[in-house]
């Protein structure tokens, strides 16, 4: 061996080598450092499950919070254990509005499932809210910053209050219950159920419609998981309702097979806007389609022969994460189209 | 060697790349192996289209005319003899005879000129100047000069396609029929399974009827 070469010192440059490259794995966060589950006791999640099986009827004032409830007039809730929940507008016009109550038993579940696995679920003490004490339980992320909050009344075991939080800690959206009484005496019997599309889709039919081309993935992103399929037919066509959540949030995916129409109008009302033809009318990176900073989302584009609509009564960046999961809009530049080709031809 | 292919050396005759002995008996091989004359045929053409100069030949029987036309009252008029080409460029028989194409792998570099080989006995010799413009070689400057440049060739024209290929397959879909969503109705559906139940300005029955923008506030 030449005592005069490179390889003269070769423990030392191996050492130099391993230490850089811890540097480089341990020397910076990662950007998305709370990406990832909370780890905890999750000891809130008993006060919640609690008052989700609770019987209770009461009647109240809901009252939305957060800036995307920002100018919402109260409405009074009446819950009917075994009937459902009827929301009755107290200005203007509008009519009550009742849903009912047997479709939910298992979402909620799901929803409370995926809220245990996403976040630290823990009681944070006893609050106050409208004068009743109310048992406090915090969702965490995993960098330690809260995601929402819920309020559950202590005597009756109502949930009497929700906020979801941005990542800035902004209120983005929640309601509070107040003027809280037991007893169902405003339920509007004159009002006819709203239940959700009759068609809950099996794991074996979703999975059917996804052999078939129709994007319904199990997880838009890692904290925002499929808990309910639903399809119906509007127009001989049939559409396919996906809700996603995080157990605070939800984003709703519809989708149908086809294209917008040219000559229909862009605008939707409410500040949003649908996509022409070739993805026209909305930039690619959705920035654009996004009804305010959060709260409610309306988004609908065009991409690959299927029609995206969404819904989101969420967080910006939770609503960015899955419509950002979803296929972009049709674009009709060239490396665009070649890479849309090449995914069609199983090349991607 | 006239029991051996050509192998390797093939790819090189017809890039004109072998010196003037192995050309010479490469060309003397070719003329008694069908093989090896099938496979320098094929490479041939593939050299030409991947050189995009697939010239069509000219119709033998029109220049055959235009060749009597040349020995007698053609363009040249009966005042020029028959082998005279006429003014402004070379004439009938100062090329090739009609019918048959340059031979396989051009020339050999300037030497020797070699005895004619079986396959080539009425080929002329062509001015150095004159083969670097041949058909294949027109372009060669726009190609890697590396030993495997045809290679490259050949990976460019693998990408062209490619890409030619995915344009097409990602353009739009004919069949996709024409679609409306019912916001409303998407926006009640959301409302019920997220309860965040909204105030509406017209009755969720009503929503249901046609579509259109009502998307309804909270």
């Amino acid at each position: 061996m030449n005592a005069g070469g490179p390889s003269a010192h070769p423990v030392p440059a191996a050492v130099a080598a391993v230490v850089l490259l811890c540097l480089l794995l341990t020397g910076g966060a990662h950007p998305c450092a709370d990406a990832v589950p909370g780890d905890g006791p999750d000891d809130g999640m008993a006060v919640l499950r609690r008052s989700a099986a609770g019987d209770v009827a009461y009647t109240a004032i809901r009252e939305m919070t957060g800036e995307a409830g920002h100018g919402t007039p109260p409405t009074r809730v009446v819950d009917r254990p075994g009937d459902g929940v009827a929301l009755i507008p107290m200005t203007g016009g509008a009519d009550p509005f009742v849903v009912a109550d047997s479709p939910f038993k298992e979402l909620d579940e799901r929803l409370l499932a995926t809220l245990e696995r996403v976040y630290t679920v823990t009681e944070a003490g006893v609050g106050e809210v409208d004068g009743r004490p109310a048992h406090t339980v915090e969702a965490v992320r995993a960098n330690g910053t809260v995601a929402g909050r819920f309020w559950v009344d202590v005597d009756t075991g109502v949930l009497v209050g929700g906020s979801v939080y941005g990542r800035d800690g902004r209120d983005v959206l929640g309601f509070r219950l107040t003027d809280l009484e037991p007893g169902d005496r405003h339920w509007p019997e004159e009002v006819t159920e709203d239940s959700p599309w009759g068609d809950v889709l099996t794991p074996g039919e979703r999975e059917a419609l996804r052999a078939d081309g129709w994007v319904l993935p199990e997880n838009l992103a890692w904290n925002l998981s499929l808990i309910d399929a639903r399809a119906t037919v509007h127009a001989g066509h049939k559409v396919v309702h996906a809700v996603y959540s995080d157990g605070l949030s939800q984003v709703s995916v519809f989708s149908q097979r086809g294209k917008l129409d040219e000559d229909a109008p862009n605008g939707v009302r409410g500040g949003s806007t649908g996509t022409g033809t070739g993805g026209t009318g909305v930039t690619p990176q959705h920035e654009t389609i996004f009804g305010g900073d959060g709260g409610r989302y309306h988004g609908m584009w065009q991409a690959d022969g299927f029609v995206y609509t969404v819904l989101a009564d969420a967080p910006t960046d939770l609503t960015a994460s899955a419509v950002t999961a979803l296929p972009g809009p049709d674009d009709s530049g060239f490396w665009s189209r070649v890479h849309r080709g090449m995914s069609r031809l199983g090349l991607l | 060697m006239s029991r051996e292919h050509l192998g390797e050396r093939l790819s090189a005759l017809i890039d004109g790349e072998l010196g003037p002995a192995d050309h010479e008996s490469a060309l003397i091989h070719l003329a008694k192996c069908e093989s090896c004359r099938f496979e320098a045929d094929m490479m041939r053409r593939l050299k030409r289209r991947l050189h995009g100069l697939g010239e069509p030949e000219p119709d033998l029987d029109f220049m055959g005319r235009l060749v009597g036309l040349s020995r007698g009252d053609g363009p040249g008029g009966p005042d020029r003899g028959p082998s005279e080409p006429p003014s402004g460029g070379a004439g009938f028989g100062s090329r090739p005879p009609l019918g048959s194409s340059r031979p396989l792998g051009g020339f050999p570099d300037p030497g020797p000129t070699p005895p004619p080989a079986p396959l080539l006995t009425e080929e002329t010799v062509v001015p150095p100047e004159r083969r670097t413009r041949r058909r294949g070689e027109r372009f060669s400057h726009l190609f890697p000069t590396l030993p495997g440049g045809r290679y490259a060739v050949a990976g460019v024209a693998v990408a062209t396609a490619l890409l030619g290929g995915a344009f097409v397959a990602g353009g739009e879909t004919g069949d996709a029929p024409v679609v409306e969503p019912r916001l409303s109705d998407f926006a009640v559906e959301h409302a019920v399974t997220s309860r965040v139940i909204p105030v509406v300005d017209t009755p969720p029955s009503q929503a249901h009827s046609g579509p259109g923008p009502d998307l309804p506030t909270r």
